[in-house]
């Protein structure tokens, strides 16, 4: 949970912060001398030069894109003057928006759909390790996180298109349906490792006490088994979220004429012109991207006080 | 009511019940990845033995052969999955050596409020679009762009730029696009570590390289293969990284699987390809994991005791 939990403070100071000072440990070398930490040996400032220059690596880009959005300049790629008329041309173009109330509406339906197949089956993995069905399950989640996207997505399509035309069911001839679905395949493997590892580690007593007691499981999972796993769900629904926002390839093969997404809609003006609009629509949603990480990791934190999660807790669950 | 000798039954028959329960959980799951996972490359798998009838048919399994992927293990098909395979193994482990360093930076030099910090400035960028990221770096290296008239300014290049829609524009690329995948799991593993294990072999007079070897290494190598599985199998389908920086020279298998989808509308031959890409990942997946066993279990008989002798139990245990 580390990472969205500082996300609030940072947002801010990240620019000046990777660019100018150099966080390095062990402060000034005249403080009073840190256990366990002797005196700094070249390969420590080698490796903590090393670490800085990989974080600006993974800046670099984005950056780019910044500082491109404000072209004045017909194509993105040649500079032609600093404005903001890219962020006026992109907020007024209906096709554009369109395509991010597409983006927004299909990211909140994934989110929705793989949070809540991601949550049951997370805590029906951790809370039965060693039944018949795990193996299978974990096959089945395993190969969806080693299909490539490509593939996925080519098998998707004449799948739609046979449910639409052959079978008759007129929902998945919907753009926004068949975006929701593609989407929701790898983020419910990912909400379901996130929930099992956060369910691992809690012990089944308290449910077994409320059963015992008389409570109906609708009525156990809403006062206890919900209350426990609520950080992972938090964390999962925003990956998918993210997730969701960033397909590009299963989008362009599913999506409909009509319901195109932002991400599908950059990659096909690759082909004509990229045009600063798209930097500018870029940086808008970087913004709001980390405005939103922000209230979560605030949300997270208070959570945090009340059940004692450690550091480093998101790169564990994202990694699964 | 614990006085109540009905009570027992009662309770014994309340937890099958809820044991039963939460199995039934893992079903909605199954059944969604089943309908739209399993089933639906089930159809390509069957398109794959099919044909391309007319100019104007996607597919038709009237006659059904192996003949589209002998059509698909064509020249320009495994020159394009040769050069696949280079950047994606080159990229692993360029990512490898990049992101070791940091992760090994990050989970042991840094105090831990620096470390979520430094964490958070990993995830941010790779919270932007994929695609734009990699707009990014078209930017920078297209032959019109800042980079190539800096370089020429300073006079360390003659003439523009050369390196988008080339191999190594490609190769800058993915290496940049999975290199979080690749810290992640390393720094997880790393954080893990008990650092009181590394005085102890500095203590135990190891020099500086062979702590790292004997200690740091083998504690690494968990987050070191999950890290390498995660880069190396969705860089393998990569089909944005090509298409954004590279152009005719820089060709990936996802882009010529696509091309039978959407351009060449021959179902038949792309399902084939597509069947070749993913049965290819899990031979490389398999592999490595067997690899990776193999090495592990050499690795602790070389440099552990074996405490099976002295704990049985435990040793039976496993």
């Amino acid at each position: 949970m580390t990472g969205l939990r500082t996300d609030a403070g940072v947002a801010g100071a990240v620019a000046a912060r990777s660019g100018g000072e150099r966080p390095s440990p062990g402060a000034a070398p005249d403080a009073p001398p840190v256990p366990r930490r002797r005196r700094r040996s070249p390969t420590d400032v080698l490796i903590a030069i090393w670490g800085v220059l990989g974080l600006l690596f993974l800046f670099f880009p984005v950056l780019v894109i910044i500082v491109y959005s404000f072209n004045t300049g017909r194509q993105l790629r040649s500079w032609d003057g600093f404005g903001f008329s890219s962020y006026e041309n992109a907020l007024g173009n209906p096709t554009i928006v369109a395509t991010i109330q597409v983006s927004i509406l299909a990211a909140a339906g994934s989110a929705v759909v793989s949070t809540i197949l991601g949550s049951l089956a997370g805590v029906a993995l951790a809370r039965r390790p060693s039944a018949r069905w795990v193996g299978w399950l974990t096959l089945l989640l395993g190969l969806i996180m080693v299909t490539p996207e490509i593939v996925n997505a080519v098998s998707l399509l004449p799948w739609f298109v046979d449910l639409s035309n052959t079978w008759h069911l007129s929902i998945f001839a919907i753009g926004q349906v068949r975006l929701i679905v593609a989407h929701s395949l790898f983020s419910c493997a990912v909400v379901t490792f996130i929930v099992r590892a956060r369910m691992a580690g809690v012990d089944e007593s308290l449910e077994e006490a409320a059963a015992d007691l008389g409570a109906p499981p609708v009525r156990r999972f809403l006062d206890i088994t919900f209350p426990l796993m609520r950080p992972a769900v938090i964390s999962g629904a925003l990956l998918s979220f993210t997730l969701s926002l960033d397909n590009t390839v299963l989008s362009s093969f599913v999506s409909v004429a009509g319901s195109t997404p932002w991400p599908v809609y950059v990659f096909a003006s690759l082909r004509s012109t990229l045009r600063p609009e798209i930097a500018a629509v870029s940086t808008l949603m970087l913004g709001l991207t980390l405005v939103a990480l922000a209230l979560v990791g605030l949300v997270l934190r208070r959570a945090q006080k009340t059940t004692g999660d450690s550091g480093g807790g998101l790169a564990a669950t994202l990694v699964g | 009511m614990a006085a109540d000798p009905v009570a027992a039954p009662a309770v014994r028959q309340s937890r099958r019940r809820l044991r039963w329960s939460v199995g039934m959980l893992a079903l909605p799951i199954g059944a969604w990845l089943i309908f739209f996972f399993i089933v639906p490359f089930g159809l390509i798998l069957w398109y794959s033995f099919g044909e391309k009838p007319s100019l104007y048919v996607t597919h038709s399994n009237d006659v059904l052969s192996l003949d589209r992927y002998l059509e698909a293990v064509s020249p320009a098909f495994l020159q394009t999955f040769g050069r696949t395979l280079e950047i994606s193994v080159v990229g692993t482990v360029l990512c490898l050596l990049i992101a070791f360093p940091m992760a090994y930076w990050m989970a042991t030099k840094l105090s831990p409020s620096r470390q979520g910090l430094v964490l958070a400035l990993v995830l941010i960028p790779y919270w932007t679009n994929f695609l734009v990221r990699t707009i990014g770096w078209q930017i920078t290296l297209s032959p019109e762009g800042f980079l190539s008239e800096g370089l020429q300014a300073l006079g360390l290049r003659d003439g523009p730029l050369e390196v988008l829609y080339t191999m190594p524009a490609v190769q800058l690329g993915v290496v940049y696009n999975y290199l979080p995948l690749m810290i992640l799991p390393l720094y997880v593993a790393l954080e893990r570590m008990d650092h009181r294990l590394l005085e102890a072999s500095r203590d135990l007079g190891a020099n500086a390289v062979e702590s790292f070897r004997r200690v740091t290494l083998p504690l690494a190598l968990p987050g070191i293969a999950a890290g390498m599985l995660l880069v190396f199998v969705p860089l393998m389908g990569d089909y944005i990284t090509p298409s954004v920086l590279g152009g005719a020279q820089g060709g990936m298998v996802g882009q010529m699987v696509a091309g039978q989808f959407n351009r060449a509308q021959n179902w038949a031959l792309g399902s084939a390809m597509a069947v070749i890409l993913m049965l290819a990942i899990l031979a490389v997946v398999v592999l490595f994991v067997l690899v990776a066993r193999l090495f592990g279990f050499v690795v602790r008989r070389v440099q552990h005791v074996d405490l099976t002798a002295v704990l049985p139990a435990q040793g039976a245990a496993r």
